[in-house]
């Protein structure tokens, strides 16, 4: 046995194709040993993704900006020459130019806390913009450009914020911001950002006795004396210029966003793709496409409006109608403004990190519903690796003791043992798993049983050939006089001899195993739970994504090649020891 | 020489007698109620019924034995579940369509791989023979649905030159399978599927003609040939390839065999609306007779092909002696 080692050592240290493969199947198996190690992520787990992006439509088509910042964006809102975007950890994003030409630029505010609405009047001269968020946190920039904070009177979140000029007083400004538990904060300012007296610093901001106790979400303004605010189970109050009236609702469900071009025409939506039409009289409901919740509504100069909500929503209010429109993403939109022509959207929350191509989060980037492939990968060759190592010992151990018995005793038992290596070479192994698998269910023992029971019959035919060989020689016939019962014989005496084909053909049946525990997991005949390489392919064929998603594909498919033709160059220095033929070459 | 088709044909239809038995038995056998397997779901009593006792569900294991084989032999295979149609009306086409893709790519891989094995043989020790010889296993280690799936995306989608599914495109008009089969379309079709099922069987014919080129090449006769005066590749294509061929056309018989399962991943990649996708999607969908009369239908098609290879190989060398080489 040593000796047999010995020379098939000696087989593949000559061969540097050999050396090669080894070496890589050492490599391989390490891999697979290590793979919880060496994964990046959990092969099943869904992998999030939040960032702050702006997608643009236009003309039927959208235009990704992804990863504007790195927070997702709450609101934003058409500014002098562009836009200006808030978010999380008080990020401010202003872009100024047109969508195919312009530069996001990013303002560090140094703030925490998340900003959760903007508002700027463009009407003003400076366009004096106003921001809000959690904590009562207010930032405020005046005409000269420059963002300041502003105290609140009380620590609510704010939700909503809205400013307007002052119809009376030239260069008076009215701001109005509403949050959790019915807070509402009015102010006025110059056009400087002070107060109107002048005599304070700090910006007076006015509270207003809430007349609910709801959380208000949105507050929109047509000018200083008419505006809406809307908040939980259907509440829409109305601003008449000094203070909020309750208004009737026709829904129950909770407002999120609320938009109001004049006195004649506003909207508010909400959960479950509510939508509510203000005609200058009353809110009635009108019908969307949409039934998620809806995040935002903007309305343009032309009375054209834009909705957006989680999962990419979108719709457009065009001519009267609402038209569902393809944003062609699954991130969550949570702002929204009218350009022109143009709509633009900003988010994103925490979204599945579907089909990314590979980055350094996700080497091989991810599947359909966001499962990292890198680590699905490395999983996968422990099963391929394990599979088509049990299998090949069994097709092995099957193969080479059909062929001994069969070349040993010849005859009718041979003849009885090679019509069964007939019949099983005229079953097709894919269509004869698929048989297994209706009859009992997918999983790792009809894959080892379908290639277990049907490739053997090589095996059995080599052996079988080299022992009709060995029978005949000598030392066989003096080991029956000596009186050798048959199993000694062919165990003790034979099959030594047999052994350097039996090494062969379990690698040659190992590379065979690892393809067809591939193809059959790749039919979908695997264990649904367990990651095999053909698994993944399976997986990436099921969603569709495969004709696109090559970052998917690829890995999986490589990594059988390579394993196989690895064992393809160990085998071929095998067979010099097996065949002696060979050797005189 | 008729005896001997003779002897093969009688082996073949009892092997097939033996895979008809095998399949009775796992269905009867192996699922917990095997009425599920022929009888549908949603049938009336009285349905269910007819149907028990057209395939004599309700006589002795023995008794629904001899009416299954009677079944099969007279194609009396039942109703597909999902068509609500007779499925030796659904598989006749079906079979036709695998037919067309899988003969022509077996017959190319037949043709080039040896073609190959000689130029390798001749060109010993040559670099082209070790890029060669690579190339070889690395095609064969190339899984072909994997293949296939790149072959899709790349040609397929990327570059728009092949259609990436089906026969023919919708909506077309065809009345008969000529007449489906006889337009530029079907071949634009056709071309993916076949090369990338071509490529994944050139490696072996081509690595076992070398091999046994190599042995024929020390023989008397070759050398008595160059004695002769004859050219360099007329010795080496008529005379020694001549001789090695015989291996060849062994791994052809298994080759076959594989071909008709491979047959199943190449039409679901490409969704070839061929025997093995009929089969594919009767699994998935539980409908038992449609999958188990497919089984039967590709058993028969490898036993049908065998018997082909057989008679060439007992007409290119009559001393008939079978011995196997190489692939599974």
């Amino acid at each position: 046995m040593r000796e047999l080692f010995h020379h098939l050592w000696n087989a593949v240290r000559s061969d540097r194709l050999a050396i090669f493969g080894l070496s890589v199947l050492c490599i391989l198996i390490t891999l697979a040993l290590l793979a919880p190690i060496i994964a990046t992520h959990d092969p099943t787990e869904m992998n999030y993704r939040a960032e702050g992006s702006a997608l643009w439509i236009e003309g039927g088509q959208t235009y990704l900006d992804a990863g504007v910042t790195e927070y997702s964006l709450r609101s934003v809102a058409t500014d002098d020459g562009g836009f200006t975007a808030v978010g999380e950890k008080g990020t401010i994003a202003v872009y100024r130019g047109t969508r195919a030409d312009g530069t996001w630029e990013i303002i560090d505010t140094g703030h925490e806390a998340t900003l959760r609405s903007v508002a700027v009047d463009t009407g003003t001269g400076g366009a004096p913009a106003l921001a809000v968020g959690d904590g009562g946190l207010i930032l405020y920039r005046d005409g000269m450009g420059a963002w300041h904070r502003e105290h609140a009177p009380g620590d609510h979140s704010l939700n909503g914020a809205a400013l307007a000029a002052s119809a009376r007083t030239a260069g008076e400004v009215l701001r109005l911001a509403v949050g959790e538990v019915g807070t509402v904060l009015v102010s006025r300012v110059d056009s400087r950002g002070k107060s109107l007296d002048g005599a304070t610093a700090v910006t007076p901001w006015e509270r207003i006795p809430p007349g609910v106790t709801r959380d208000l979400l949105d507050v929109a303004l047509a000018d200083d004396a008419f505006g809406f605010v809307v908040g939980q189970r259907g509440t829409i109050l109305r601003w008449n210029g000094t203070d909020l009236e309750a208004m009737e609702s026709p829904t129950f469900r909770d407002l999120l966003a609320v938009a109001v071009r004049d006195r004649d025409y506003a909207l508010a939506v909400g959960e479950r793709g509510t939508v509510l039409l203000w005609d200058g009289q009353v809110w009635s409901e009108m019908s969307g496409p949409l039934s998620r919740s809806l995040r935002s509504v903007s309305i343009g100069e032309d009375g054209r409006a834009i909705v957006v909500g989680n999962f990419g929503d979108m719709m457009a209010l065009e001519n009267g109608a609402w038209r569902r429109l393809d944003s062609g993403y699954d991130r969550h939109f949570r702002g929204s403004t009218v350009v022109g022509e143009a709509y633009l959207a900003v988010g994103t929350d925490p979204y599945v990190n579907a089909l990314a191509s590979p980055s350094r989060d996700h080497l091989f980037g991810t599947t359909h519903n966001g499962r990292d492939i890198f680590s699905q990968v490395l999983y996968g060759g422990r099963t391929a690796l394990a599979i088509g190592f049990l299998a090949a010992i069994m097709v092995t151990v099957i193969g080479t003791n059909v062929g001994l018995v069969s070349g040993y005793f010849g005859g009718r038992t041979d003849s009885v043992l090679m019509r069964i290596v007939d019949i099983m070479y005229a079953l097709p192994l894919e269509p004869f798993a698929m048989i297994l698998v209706l009859v009992w269910r997918p999983g790792v023992g009809v894959i080892i049983l379908a290639v277990g029971l049907l490739t053997w019959r090589t095996t059995a035919r080599l052996i079988r050939s080299q022992v009709l060989s060995i029978v005949r020689r000598p030392f066989v016939k003096a080991a029956r006089m000596a009186g050798s019962g048959h199993a000694r014989i062919m165990y003790v005496h034979i099959a030594p001899n047999v052994l350097p084909l039996t090494f062969l053909q379990l690698a040659v049946a190992m590379a065979f195993a690892i393809t067809a525990e591939a193809t059959l997991s790749f039919l979908g005949l695997g264990p649904p739970r367990l990651y095999s390489w053909g698994t993944i392919l399976h997986q990436a064929r099921l969603s569709g994504a495969w004709r696109t998603a090559w970052w998917w594909i690829v890995p999986p498919g490589v990594l059988i090649m390579i394993t196989v033709v690895s064992v393809f160059f160990v085998s071929r220095a095998l067979e010099v020891v097996a065949n002696p033929r060979l050797r005189r070459q | 020489m008729q005896n001997v088709i003779l002897r093969r044909v009688a082996g073949a239809v009892f092997t097939m007698w033996i895979i008809l038995t095998i399949l009775f038995f796992l269905f009867r056998l192996g699922l917990p109620d095997p009425t599920v397997a022929l009888v549908s779901d949603g049938l009336s009593p009285d349905d269910r019924a007819i149907v028990m006792q057209r395939f004599g569900l309700d006589r002795p294991l023995h008794e629904q034995y001899f009416i299954y084989l009677r079944n099969a032999v007279t194609g009396e295979l039942g109703r597909s579940f999902h068509y609500n149609a007779p499925v030796a009306g659904l598989i006749g086409e079906r079979f036709l369509n695998t037919i067309v893709l899988m003969i022509p790519a077996l017959i190319l891989s037949y043709t080039i791989g040896p073609l190959l094995g000689v130029m390798l043989a001749w060109k010993r020790g040559s670099k082209l023979e070790v890029g060669g010889i690579t190339t070889g296993l690395v095609l064969r280690s190339a899984p072909m649905f994997w293949t296939g799936m790149l072959a899709v995306m790349v040609f397929g989608i990327w570059f728009g030159w092949f259609p990436t599914s089906g026969m023919r495109t919708f909506p077309y008009t065809a009345t008969g399978f000529l007449d489906k089969i006889l337009t530029v379309d079907f071949l634009r079709h056709l071309i993916m599927p076949t090369i990338v099922i071509t490529l994944y069987y050139t490696g072996l014919p081509m690595l076992i003609m070398r091999n046994t080129m190599l042995e024929v090449m020390g023989d008397d006769f070759i050398e008595f040939a160059h004695a002769r005066g004859l050219g360099a590749r007329r010795v080496m294509y008529r005379h020694a390839a001549r001789n090695a061929l015989l291996p060849v056309i062994t791994q052809l018989a298994i080759t076959v065999g594989l071909a008709a399962g491979g047959q199943v991943v190449v039409e679901v990649v490409f969704s070839w609306p061929g025997l093995g996708l009929e089969m594919f999607n009767a699994v998935r969908t539980s409908d038992y007779p449609l999958a188990q009369a497919s089984f039967m239908l590709l058993a028969g098609l490898v036993l049908l092909m065998n018997l082909i290879v057989d008679m060439i190989y007992t007409w290119l060398d009559p001393r008939i002696s079978f011995s196997s080489e190489g692939g599974r």
